[in-house]
């Protein structure tokens, strides 16, 4: 069972690119008492081997919900989450929860309260070794700590430390040594870097880059801010109200953004030239002004793809639209 | 300018180096016991308590006193010696030395206290942490909570004492059988407040079980509201033996202790006074002082206080 946990045969899509993860309509339901709030509905993509997929939208837009609901912390309400093959939301076997915990890990938004205040860096990078007891003897897991400290740039000194005594771009780099050390499959970033100071950002990022590039890392990477999802992602989903409107690849998406709520969000990216930055046009995103010129009350909008690997939230009269903008 | 340049040196960046943390190491219990002793009034405080703790535990055993035998009681030039170099709290009406008296008890006060708040301090963090962590217990806890918490805690003592009669273990058993419920609820709700913390949800998504993030996560965070708990429960458990005592319950005819000393003495409080107020000052030394190195301690367990 083991063995073919360990190098499963992922189904392929018709491309022939490893589907890794596969989400399929899933929704996330909070309640409040009798109050119910969807912060997701509808939501439908797949992640390939060796990618990083980023989930981009305002706060409250539910991506960080997504990003929990596939690492099982919040329940899902309706649809699948298939992650090697295998469903992972709902119920499943102590068994399964194991293998996913084993293959999948997170790194959270903020440095200053994802860490243990009362343990040391040693036994907070260990914990999941500890858990899974993925080492040999204690000389082993110290050996284990050691080499994962140093693969996120930290000193061997820094193990008996505790996390007060780090800058915030340290601690994070302590979190991803966390995750790392489990050797996962699939990394969610949740914001990994919003929380930090702008001068140590590019530390963080490159890392993530690093670990893709030389272990083949899956990643999820949760983000608001477009200009650095670019630097990373390979393909984009942009959120809006817990709904995927525009999931293409980077340079696609970037060229050619076609859903309204896209562009109004590409055009809040600051430009670093003053000039430009101040005769630059805000465009503004009214859904209910989008709902009555496309007249979604008799055609409502479904997700769709209009271009091979280019999907929209739409309805036909927008697709036509669309593909009459393609064809210029 | 030249000379200028001379002063400069240039010096290659060493990310490693900067990486380095030059702070001493932190030490959690060291930094504890550091900010706990830097109080001169504290040190004061401790000594007074310890002082008084030795003799309640040394003197009983050095005057061999009980409470039951009284070989002056047909002496009557033995009674009612005010405090004097031989006799430093004088002699009571029995013609006992009442620095025997007090300090037996004082020892079973202590004794009474010091049981009383181990009970509800050990089941209370025990089932309140599990209470805060278990959404499903919640539920159920808390009606039973509401339920216990408003039947007066006077009023279960006076029935359990009834019930069981008067004793040392009974007094123990009377004042902890609900009384570690209210620990209980103070303690859920601590641990409700961290229980989703980021950190939290960060050693699940690692597989960390549940029992090993209430002992590791969250009950260190939760070690300075221990501390303030005991340091709270100890002395009131000593008042209330004192109080219950002069309600004419509490512990029984064979064992002494300060608060059956101070009601049987109450009846001198005009002609011999020192009968009463040398237990209720030990008793009110007793309590005060450990309360402050109490609280004290609390605040040096919490490390926002460290340096």
């Amino acid at each position: 069972m083991s063995e073919t946990l360990q190098n499963p045969v992922l189904e392929k899509d018709e491309n022939g690119r490893e589907i890794l993860l596969k989400v399929k309509d899933l929704a996330v339901t909070f309640y409040n008492g009798k109050k119910e709030f969807k912060a997701v509905h509808d939501v439908n993509f797949n992640v390939y081997k060796g990618e990083t997929f980023s989930l981009v939208g305002e706060s409250g837009s539910g991506k960080t919900t997504i990003g929990r609901a596939i690492i099982r912390i919040n329940p899902t309400s309706n649809g699948d989450i298939y992650f090697m093959g295998k469903k992972i939301n709902g119920k499943i076997s102590h068994e399964d929860q194991r293998w996913v915990i084993r293959n999948m890990q997170m790194v959270f938004q903020d440095p200053a309260a994802s860490l243990n205040e009362r343990a040391t860096i040693d036994y907070i990078v260990s914990e999941g070794l500890q858990n899974f007891h993925l080492y040999k003897d204690e000389e082993d897991r110290k050996q284990k700590v050691l080499n994962a400290l140093e693969s996120v740039g930290l000193l061997a000194e820094h193990a008996t430390r505790y996390p007060h005594e780090f800058s915030g771009g340290q601690r994070q780099r302590i979190g991803i040594a966390r995750a790392m050390v489990m050797e996962p499959t699939l990394l969610i970033a949740d914001e990994p870097i919003s929380a930090l100071d702008v001068s140590i950002r590019a530390q963080v990022l490159n890392l993530l880059n690093e670990f893709k590039r030389d272990k083949g890392l899956t990643q999820i990477f949760i983000a608001h801010d477009l200009s650095v999802v670019r630097y990373i992602s390979d393909r984009i989903a942009v959120i809006h109200k817990g709904q995927i409107v525009e999931l293409a690849e980077t340079n696609e998406l970037f060229k050619n953004p076609m859903h309204p709520y896209t562009i109004s969000l590409m055009s809040a990216i600051p430009l670093p030239d003053p000039e430009i930055e101040k005769a630059k046009t805000l465009i503004t995103f009214d859904e209910e002004e989008e709902a009555k010129k496309w007249n979604y009350a008799e055609n409502a909008p479904t997700f769709r793809e209009i271009v091979p690997g280019h999907f929209i939230y739409c309805n036909d009269a927008e697709m036509e639209e669309f593909k009459k903008h393609y064809q210029k | 300018m030249s000379e200028m340049n001379n002063k400069f040196v240039f010096v290659k960046s060493d990310e490693r180096e900067s990486e380095h943390i030059a702070a001493p190491k932190y030490s959690y219990w060291r930094s504890v016991f550091k900010q706990f002793l830097s109080k001169k009034s504290t040190i004061a405080i401790l000594i007074i308590a310890s002082i008084v703790i030795l003799l309640s535990i040394i003197d009983p055993m050095l005057s061999g006193y009980n409470g039951i035998s009284h070989p002056n009681i047909n002496n009557d030039s033995m009674k009612f010696i005010g405090p004097c170099f031989k006799y430093l709290f004088g002699t009571d009406s029995y013609g006992d030395n009442l620095w025997n008296v007090v300090w037996i008890g004082a020892r079973n006060s202590l004794g009474i206290a010091g049981l009383t708040t181990l009970i509800t301090i050990t089941l209370g963090v025990t089932v309140g942490s599990i209470w805060g962590y278990s959404k499903s217990m919640d539920k159920w806890m808390i009606e039973i909570y509401n339920i216990i918490a408003n039947v007066p805690f006077t009023l279960i003592v006076f029935v359990m004492m009834y019930i069981l009669g008067r004793g040392f273990w009974q007094l123990i058993f009377a004042m902890s059988v609900t009384s570690w419920l209210g620990t209980a609820y103070f303690i859920r709700t601590q641990v409700m407040i961290i229980r989703d913390r980021e950190y939290n949800l960060a050693s699940r998504c690692l597989g960390t079980g549940k029992w090993t993030i209430v002992k590791n996560n969250i009950l260190p965070y939760l070690i300075s509201i221990i501390v303030t708990s005991i340091s709270r429960d100890l002395p009131s458990y000593i008042s209330l033996e004192v109080f219950l005592a002069w309600l004419g319950i509490g512990v029984g005819e064979s064992t002494p202790s300060l608060g059956k000393t101070i009601s049987a003495n109450r009846i001198f409080m005009t002609n011999s006074g020192y009968l009463f107020w040398i237990p209720v000052a030990v008793s009110a030394i007793i309590t005060v002082s450990l309360y402050v190195a109490g609280q004290t301690l609390a605040d040096a367990a919490d490390p926002r206080t460290h340096r």
